[in-house]
């Protein structure tokens, strides 16, 4: 059989995100594969170094589209390191509220982009649909609805608004009602349980060898390796969450998984919601000439959970106003270059979509 | 004992560290010299610190020096270990630690492109990310300007763009109209 060189995306509909899939088949049997990714690259990490480190915070949401928050956190969090700034109490549960919400709607994105690969499309408008709700919850807190630039180095820009709390109440009780549905419409539905049961199965040993994390490390490692239990940031060892993970890592226990991780996020914001404390969001950094503000020499990196694995950033400063290097450790790097390099051959060319979209590849975290 | 502390006596029994560092008790920082990096490596792995979460560069234009930063990380133990060591910036080349993290290969082949430091012992080096004819300094190197590379940079190209694609244009209505003039001239010359 004639061996064909095929590329998937990233106009193709499975596809997620500006990059390629470029494949040498057999048939539909995929022989070698490799990840283009380029298309979409700015330069963050030369640009952050021509910033201020205020200013870097408008530039940081960026590098992650579908998910600006966890960005927006490790580069606080690292500057926090470095300046050694005390982050206020109430601020704390502020961002623990957003990082939660913006993980239900990362987890009911890729659940909707389940439809694609499988051909349901159901499942996405009823996920984007509820996504929506979650953007309009962030329009209110922040301003914004995708790009939010709202966790600061120091706390959060400003308070929650008046009735908020009643807002998010009544959507966690309306996506818990729906979280049946939610389970007969996609994995239960029969057609898309036969296509994603027993496909791209990810032994552990590839786990250590790639260096996958996130759910995909914990659907196949039969382990509770999250950064909010291993090393808890924030108030995450404050509040009572399970973290579900699998021995056998096929499509369907990834899956299932991300909608385990949605009723424990629900959990985790109603703690949140009940005990979080009164008093100031933010603490001031260099008043009036945040632009000359200068953060000690010395280097950190920080790491917050995404919903794809650890994401990082490596921070080095020289005691300027601008930060000296700025390293951004994307979650979906392994899994979705080496992974897709190393782990698609030999399987079916559809199922490449499904990898990208269970694995949670974000190809703008690869170009950064 | 916490893991920081076992981090600290394992590898300060067995190697000279030139400076420890302890960010937190999350995370801490060992800087060897260049050649104990892969020994250490090896032992870590051994120890339990089986992933590699990070790898990258920094560019001291002033000591002329590379720093290489590894992290490891160990779920169990809950410990990120930073692992650095500086280079010479005129040779860059460092072994590649291919053979202990197979996860490095794109860490290493990104380092390359925007550093220009060599790992022999790491199979490809193509362009990834940016242009594959590009011949100028690797970009994140802090010697590059990237002003350079600014709007007068593409303003200039885009001129000659389009100053090629105008020749182009004109040429090509040359020919159509020397085309159109020999077919009038045959037809003349077909009525004479």
């Amino acid at each position: 059989m004639r061996e064909l060189k095929l590329f998937l995306g990233p106009q193709h509909p499975g596809m997620h995100g500006n990059a390629s899939v470029h494949m040498y088949v057999e048939g539909d049997i995929i022989k070698k594969s490799y990840l283009l990714p380029g298309m979409l690259h700015r330069g963050f990490e030369k640009g952050m170094e021509r910033h201020s480190w205020v200013n870097n915070i408008s530039l940081i949401p960026r590098v992650c589209v579908v998910e600006p928050d966890i960005n927006e956190m490790a580069f606080a969090m690292a500057v926090e390191k470095l300046a050694k700034l005390e982050v206020p109490e109430r601020a704390h549960w502020i961002r623990m509220i957003i990082l939660e919400l913006a993980r239900i709607s990362i987890h009911l994105m890729a659940y909707g982009g389940l439809g694609s690969p499988t051909g349901n499309y159901t499942i996405m408008y009823h996920a984007h649909a509820d996504r929506n709700r979650i953007l309009d919850i962030f329009e209110k807190i922040t301003g914004h609805r995708v790009y939010h630039q709202y966790i600061v180095p120091g706390g959060v820009r400003k308070d929650l608004p008046v009735g908020i709390e009643q807002d998010i109440h009544d959507f966690l009780d309306d996506l818990e009602s729906r979280y049946t549905e939610y389970r007969d419409i996609g994995i239960e539905n029969p057609t898309i349980l036969k296509r994603i049961s027993d496909t791209i199965m990810l032994p552990e040993e590839v786990v250590w060898e790639l260096g996958v994390t996130g759910v995909g490390m914990r659907s196949a490692v039969n382990k509770p390796y999250d950064l909010r239990k291993v090393q808890p940031y924030a108030r995450y060892d404050q509040v009572e969450f399970d973290v579900p993970v699998s021995g056998y890592s096929d499509a369907r226990s990834r899956v299932n998984i991300k909608l385990i991780e949605l009723t424990q996020s629900i959990r985790i914001i109603r703690q949140c919601l009940e005990k979080m404390p009164n008093g100031d969001v933010r603490v001031p950094i260099a008043k009036g000439q945040s632009m000359r503000w200068t953060v000690p020499k010395g280097h950190a990196y920080a790491c917050v959970e995404s919903s794809r694995g650890e994401f990082g950033y490596y921070m080095v400063s020289n005691g300027g106003t601008h930060p000296y290097r700025v390293g951004v450790r994307g979650a979906s790097y392994p899994q979705g270059l080496l992974g897709i390099e190393k782990y698609l051959p030999g399987t079916r060319i559809d199922d490449a979509a499904l990898w990208v979209d269970t694995m949670g590849v974000c190809s703008p975290e690869i170009d950064r | 004992m916490n893991s920081v502390e076992f981090a600290r006596e394992l590898v300060e029994s067995k190697f000279q560290v030139l400076k420890t560092e302890v960010v937190d008790q999350y995370q801490i920082s060992f800087e060897v010299t260049r050649d104990d990096v892969h020994r250490l490596l090896s032992m870590l792995k051994q120890a339990g610190w089986i992933q590699l979460s990070y790898l990258s560069a920094i560019d001291w234009l002033e000591d002329n020096e590379f720093e290489l930063v590894y992290i490891v990380m160990n779920w169990d133990k809950a410990l990120h270990i930073q692992v650095r060591t500086r280079i010479d910036r005129e040779h860059p080349e460092m072994d590649s630690v291919l053979s202990i993290f197979p996860g490095c290969k794109y860490y290493e082949r990104e380092c390359h492109e925007f550093f220009g430091v060599k790992f022999p012992g790491n199979p490809d080096f193509e362009k990834q990310l940016i242009l594959e004819e590009w011949d100028d300094i690797p970009p994140l190197r802090k010697d590059f300007d990237p002003r350079a590379y600014s709007d007068a940079h593409f303003a200039k190209r885009e001129y000659e763009d389009r100053h090629t694609v105008l020749n182009n244009q004109s040429s090509k209505q040359k020919q159509r109209e020397a085309r159109k003039e020999r077919i009038t001239t045959i037809g003349k010359g077909g009525r004479k």
